[in-house]
Parts: C-alpha cells; structure tokens; sequence
C-alpha cells in the first residue's frame, strides 16, 4: 500500500527539523571554533578565517531546514485536505449511482467538490516539486560543509598546541554534515517512494 | 439503510434512518432523524464517517439536498457526527445546532464551511419553516453538554441516548413489551449515565411534555404506554453505577 502523501510530508518535516538540530550544534561547533582561534591568536589565523563560513554555513542550513520544514507542514495540511475532498467525492459519486429522487440536487456540492480536489492536487504536485528542489539545493550545503571541514584539518595540522583541538572541532563539522546529510537523503527518499 | 416515516401531516414529517444491514459489524447502530417542513429541514444526529454515503442516498430520496438547511448534534461523540467534515462539502450552506460546550471539539470533525450554531446550556427554540422545533437540555445524559429536541406539533422527543438499547440490527421498530426491552435498556443506561440527579431532572421536565412518540439515537422507539412505563423505569434505576 502506498503510504499517503500526508504522512510523507509530515515525515519529510521532521527529518528537516532534525537537521535544522544538527545546524544549530553546527553554529555552536562555530562559536567555539571562534573562542579558541582568538585564543590560539597567530596560530590560528587560517582557521579564524573558517569560523566565519561555518557560522555561515550554519546559518543557511537552519533557514533552509525551516523553510522546508514549512513547506513540508503545508504540503502535508493540503494532502489531507485533499484526502478529505477525495474521500467526499468518491462518496458522492456511490450516492449518485444509488436510485434517489433527488441526486440532482448534489450536482452543485459534486462540482464544488471536484473542483476543489484538482485545485488541491494542482497545488500539491507543484509543492512537492518546490520541496524536490530545495532538497536539492540542501545537498549543495553539504559539499560545502565537507570542504570547510577539509580546510579545517588542513589549518588544525599547522596549529601547533591547538593542533588537537582544532582537530576535534574538524572532525566534529565532518560529523554533523554526514549527521545532516542522512536526514537529508531519507528527506529524499521518502520524496521519491511517493 | 431503513428509512421509515414515523410522522407525516401534510409537509411537515418526521423520517427515521437506521437498521443499517451493511455496516461493519462493529460499528453500533444509529437512529438517525430527518425533520422536514415545507421546503426546509433538519438532520438530526445525522451520524459517523463509516455512515455517511449510506445516509446521504437515503436523505436524498425524501429532500433535495438544499432543503437540508439545518443540522444537529445532540452532543460530540464519533457515532453523532464524526461524518461532519463530509456533510461540510455536501451542505455548504447548512447550519449545525449542538451545545455551545462542544464547538470547539466537534471543529475537529473538519468544518470551514457549514455554520456553527451554539446552543446556550438552556436551551433554545429553533423556527423551520413554519415549524417550531425545541432543544431540550439533557446534560449529563450522557455527556456534559447534550440536547434533545422536542416537536410540540408532531408531538415526539428525540430523545438521544436516553431510551437507547443495545439490539440487532434487524430488532423490531418500536416497543411492544416493557419489561423484556428494559434488560437490552439497563446495563447502557447505569454505565453510560452519570448522574442519578440529572436523570431526576431530566425525568421530571419530561413529564411535563405531551409527547406522543419518544425517538432515541440506538434500537426501539417508544409510543404510548410505553413512554410512561419508561419514565417509571429511568427515574428509579440507579446510574452512575462504575463508581464502586
């Protein structure tokens, strides 16, 4: 049985709002980078200079991750709406096969009815491609997380004392990244089963 | 789905809906009650989802569906209105009568179209077409916000619950015989009533109704002895009876 659009969507929302979690550690992870470089002074010029695109980063991932968030909830409020209506035309439509004196009367709320259903599903087919895209787009965050944590190491090498730190915070954005890529890739998984 | 007029004078008619022998065995059977006058007319605990194309089919061999200006939920429970969201793309235009207490719950039946009409906890009086229709408070029988409504001119109560025994689906109509009915009646009137004071309300402001037919929402009705002989019953069994 196929799962209903609704629950795919209210799924895909919350992979987004544990990503959207993951990002926040990730601004954290850049607050703390930021602390030691000022500490670690000249050693730690190279890195300071990442602080600020993890910060980014991170920033950009929590907007997005909400506003597929939104538009996940949206997606999955019309899917029910458009159960709803199916379920009333399907309904209407037993009821008008039946032999009633008045079936004609319902002509309207059918039409009505109907009208609504294709409206809805005209609206939820072009959400569902909006959230394809920015799924996408979200995978692109994720290369970028990886090269930043690529440099990161590359700097932590040459940090002398701070080395070790340093590496802990590189490693520690790698892990997040793969962290927010998986929610992201089960985001577009339950996308395509649909 | 039966549909059986148990009242008619002229356009004014009362139709009951119900013994439904194609619902799933676990679902409880409904009474359900259309009133009709003129070119309006009134679904009264008009039922649940699984009932709802059933119904509508046998709604619409007696009214158009336009004329089915008003609805009424005697409270909030899924076997009263849980059809409501489909009810809503059927009868736009239609106006739900149910206790003021329950509009906020009943809302999550789905309704953006049909309008909500509370009913002040005492009651009101609703005028259908030349008709006067009033809601009966009956709270606590069962639920804490609940209504029956009475037809003084057809001269019947709907009375909800009350009156209400668990039979099959295929059990006569009406009461032809009190002390065997009121077994199927005892065991759902203590476990479902709560309140032996509001059962003693309830009972005395009943007396004072001239009512010629008395309509609950599961198995028999009731005519003349049997209205008396019920009241008797109800007003000495003890309900409330889960509190040991």
């Amino acid at each position: 049985m196929n799962v209903p659009i609704f629950v795919t969507a209210a799924s895909i929302a919350a992979e987004l709002h544990q990503a959207m979690l993951e990002a926040k550690g990730l601004a954290l992870t850049a607050k703390n980078a930021r602390a030691l470089a000022v500490r670690a002074g000249s050693k730690t010029v190279g890195f300071k200079a990442i602080t600020h695109f993890i910060d980014e980063l991170a920033s950009d991932i929590i907007r997005q991750s909400q506003y597929i968030n939104g538009v996940s909830e949206n997606l999955s409020q019309q899917a029910v709406m458009l159960w709803r209506a199916s379920m009333a035309a399907e309904k209407f439509y037993w009821v008008s096969q039946q032999n009633n004196a008045f079936n004609e009367s319902l002509t309207v709320p059918m039409e009505q009815c109907f009208a609504e259903k294709e409206e809805l599903s005209g609206t939820l087919q072009r959400g569902l491609r909006e959230l394809e895209q920015q799924l996408e787009e979200g995978e692109k965050h994720i290369r970028t997380a990886n090269l930043i944590a690529t440099s990161s190491k590359v700097e932590a090498s040459s940090a002398e004392e701070f080395r070790g730190q340093l590496e802990v915070i590189a490693n520690n954005i790698t892990d997040t990244a793969d962290k927010i890529r998986t929610h992201l890739s089960k985001a577009r998984s339950l996308l395509g089963q649909r | 789905m039966l549909a059986t007029t148990i009242y008619e004078d002229g356009d004014h008619r009362w139709i009951m809906f119900g013994r439904d022998t194609d619902k799933s065995d676990g679902i409880i059977d409904t009474n359900q009650y259309l009133i009709q006058s003129g070119d309006e007319a009134i679904l009264l605990d008009p039922g649940g989802i699984e009932l709802f194309a059933p119904m509508l089919s046998a709604v619409l061999k007696f009214v158009p569906a336009e004329q089915i200006t008003h609805l009424f939920a005697s409270h909030q429970d899924p076997d009263i209105i849980s059809s409501l969201g489909l009810w809503d793309q059927a009868l736009p235009n239609a106006k739900l009568y149910s206790p003021w207490l329950w509009e906020s719950f009943i809302r999550h039946f789905g309704m953006e179209r049909i309008e909500f009409c509370a009913i002040p906890d005492e009651g009101l009086t609703l005028t259908l077409n030349i008709i006067q229709l009033q809601f009966v408070p009956a709270h606590y029988l069962h639920s804490s916000g609940n209504f029956h409504v009475y037809d003084p001119k057809a001269k019947i109560l709907m009375s909800g619950d009350v009156g209400a025994a668990m039979e099959p689906v295929d059990a006569p109509l009406w009461v032809d015989d009190m002390s065997s009915h009121s077994q199927k009646m005892r065991g759902f009137h203590q476990r479902w009533m709560p309140s032996n004071e509001a059962k003693l309300d309830w009972v005395r402001r009943v007396r004072n109704l001239d009512i010629d037919m008395m309509a609950p929402q599961h198995g028999r009705l009731f005519k003349p002895p049997y209205i008396g002989e019920f009241l008797d019953w109800f007003e000495q069994l003890p309900v409330g009876v889960a509190i040991k």
